[in-house]
């Protein structure tokens, strides 16, 4: 079981409100990811459900139990930190083995265990050596193998790949996927890459400045974002916004198109702009437009590759049904 | 000219100047432990200046090893090494840990725990012996005075009175005495350089990794747990610095023995050396010698010992 509860939670640091008052819900087994930009109070959240740092008021309850009060190791659930936080002077084993060992566990169910995780991390070879001496991604499996042997109703991942170079990432990416699909744990992800947050969420929350902005699988977020905010910051690259009488003529106060759902003509289209940068990745080639008229630059994604570069002229034309359009406040209009 | 020579050529003059530095006290140090100098003989006048037709080989080793207070003069040197290390090290941890959490005034009471560490050795001995350890006037006799007067008031009073009647009158412990004078070298140097263990303790639990304990607080390891697998082996290394300079500088003390009893019971290598040295160069020069094999035993020793039961 591990489903986690935050009812009128709210956080301060003194003067300052970091969490104004936050209701969420995340069931057993969910995925969860919080995601935002730095400074959203997404790690802020993680700590108050992990019980490192007390809210300021509400509650946090945890299958059903007010643990607002309880002391962190009493909650039953670990934590995968940024920075490892393994213990540099004990061997992967002694690593794996202590909150084991602070639980008073029998010497041969620790070993099982151990064991267990090991094979399941690929960690067998490095049981005995001490953290200094593995890479980055070994070490981050050391500390997720410390976070499984608890055997916790709910795993709190804490930005755990940010330190990783971009290859290890999209391996570990993997990883946490199907270890999840594996145990089916409740599993809550702060992360501030929303390419992590779409490739592994059940569902995402999308925080700016401790407010929750919307709350939802990473489709519904894709295509149904609730404002301006969240529709800029789910999708890559990001969505173009368009204000003044282009949005008008959609009868929006601003509309927005995604890269991808905008088609590129060298002879004609219904806005025509000039190439500054053009990124042929092979599969996909990014176009960065210039003197649209429209606001700034326009950034199109098309598949495939398209013989344009600096200096061309293109015309581009959104595909009718993929605008999406906003009022005044920045919220959603049908 | 090879890649190679240009840089050991500019590094010859400092490696030159360390050599001779280093090398040429010792050097003769060897070499007066091995003749007969005196400085002053008037029955061997030809003794007094140092000169290889005086040679005496190993009798100054053997003059030193049967004088009556070589065995006595180790003995203390360890002693006392020893003593100051174990306290020092043991209430540096404890303070640096107390004053590592932020409270009210941290940094006036940061500066007062240093400061015992300026004051310098003499003036310290000084300070203790006669203001604080003195069984008459020092803060110890006045102590003792006062309790012995508050128990002898206590013993006509009604219903506790029996109880008091059964306490002893204690009597002051006398610090320059043949017993206890290393106590007090012990207890004042221990004041001095438990700021400086401290000081370096302080600085390394600065950098310890707050994510490391706030893991451990999940992993669910209390205030103990978390001092003793987080903390201590954190400091492992700080503390084997501590040690190793210490030993150094506690192996060579004098000053404070020099002023608490004379050598009165309480002698150590260096003041060994000292006495010898009024008149017996070739002797002090073996006792030197005796004190620099003595300093690198200890030293070996204790990083061992300290490497093995703290970095595990």
């Amino acid at each position: 079981m591990g489903r986690i509860q935050l009812e009128n939670v709210t956080k301060s640091f003194g003067d300052v409100e970091v969490i104004p008052p936050l209701n969420l819900t995340i069931e057993d087994g969910e995925f969860a990811v919080f995601v935002g930009p730095s400074g959203c109070g997404k790690s802020t959240l993680l700590r108050l459900i992990a019980g490192l740092e007390e809210t300021s008021s509400g509650n946090v309850i945890i299958d059903d139990e007010d643990m607002t009060e309880v002391p962190p190791s009493k909650r039953g659930l670990a934590m995968v930190f940024q920075s490892y936080a393994l213990y540099p002077h004990m061997t992967v084993r002694k690593n794996i083995a202590f909150p084991m060992r602070m639980a008073g566990l029998d010497e041969d169910e620790q070993e099982k265990r151990i064991t267990a995780a090991a094979k399941a991390l690929n960690l067998t070879d490095y049981l005995d050596r001490k953290p200094g001496q593995l890479s980055g991604g070994q070490r981050q499996r050391v500390a997720i193998g410390r976070a499984i042997v608890r055997d916790p109703s709910a795993f709190l991942f804490d930005e755990p790949l940010s330190n990783l170079d971009a290859a290890l990432r999209v391996g570990m990416r993997l990883e946490i996927s199907e270890m999840h699909n594996r145990m089916q744990t409740t599993m809550i992800y702060v992360t501030h890459d929303q390419v992590e947050a779409m490739t592994m969420a059940d569902r995402i929350v999308v925080l700016q400045a401790g407010v929750i902005e919307q709350v939802g699988s990473p489709l519904e977020l894709y295509h149904e974002p609730r404002n301006k905010f969240v529709a800029g910051f789910i999708g890559s690259p990001k969505m173009n916004f368009i204000s003044g009488d282009e949005a008008a003529k959609h009868g929006a106060h601003t509309i927005g198109i995604r890269p991808e759902h905008t088609e590129v003509s060298t002879t004609e289209g219904l806005w025509k702009g000039v190439v500054g940068v053009a990124e042929h990745l092979g599969s996909d080639t990014f176009i960065h437009v210039h003197d649209t008229g429209l606001a700034g630059t326009f950034t199109v994604r098309i598949t495939g590759d398209i013989a344009v570069r600096h200096g061309d002229t293109v015309y581009l034309t959104p595909q009718a049904d993929q605008i999406h359009k906003f009022d005044t406040e920045g919220l959603r209009v049908a | 000219m090879s890649k190679r020579t240009l840089p050991r050529l500019l590094q010859t003059p400092a490696v030159f100047l360390l050599l001779v530095w280093m090398l040429v006290p010792l050097g003769m140090t060897l070499y007066f432990s091995f003749i007969r100098y005196v400085l002053n003989s008037l029955r061997r006048p030809e003794w007094t200046s140092p000169s290889l037709s005086n040679w005496r080989g190993f009798g100054n080793y053997e003059f030193v090893l049967k004088s009556k207070d070589f065995l006595l003069a180790i003995q203390n040197s360890l002693v006392i090494v020893c003593s100051i290390l174990f306290l020092t090290v043991i209430l540096g941890v404890l303070i640096a840990v107390l004053i590592n959490r932020a409270f009210p005034g941290r940094g006036i009471v940061r500066v007062l725990l240093i400061s015992p560490f300026f004051v310098m050795p003499a003036v310290n001995a000084v300070l203790w012996i006669n203001m604080i350890l003195d069984p008459v006037l020092g803060l110890q006799g006045i102590a003792v005075g006062s309790i012995n007067d508050m128990v002898e008031g206590l013993r006509n009073a009604p219903l506790v009175g029996w109880f008091f009647s059964l306490w002893p009158e204690l009597t002051p412990i006398s610090f320059r005495a043949t017993q206890t004078s290393a106590l007090a070298v012990i207890i004042m140097v221990t004041w001095q350089w438990t700021p400086f263990a401290v000081l370096i303790f302080m600085t390394s639990l600065q950098s310890e990794d707050q994510q490391q304990k706030e893991a451990a607080v999940l992993d669910g390891a209390g205030p103990w747990s978390q001092f003793r697998f987080l903390t201590l082996p954190h400091l492992g290394r700080p503390i084997a610095i501590v040690v190793m300079i210490q030993a150094i500088f506690h192996l060579s003390l004098y000053a404070e023995i020099e002023i608490v009893s004379r050598g009165n019971g309480n002698k150590n290598l260096p003041y060994l050396i000292g006495e010898f040295a009024n008149n017996n160069i070739g002797a002090a020069s073996a006792t030197g010698i005796f004190a620099v094999i003595l300093a690198n035993i200890v030293a070996i020793f204790l990083l061992r010992m300290i490497g093995k039961t703290l970095m595990e």
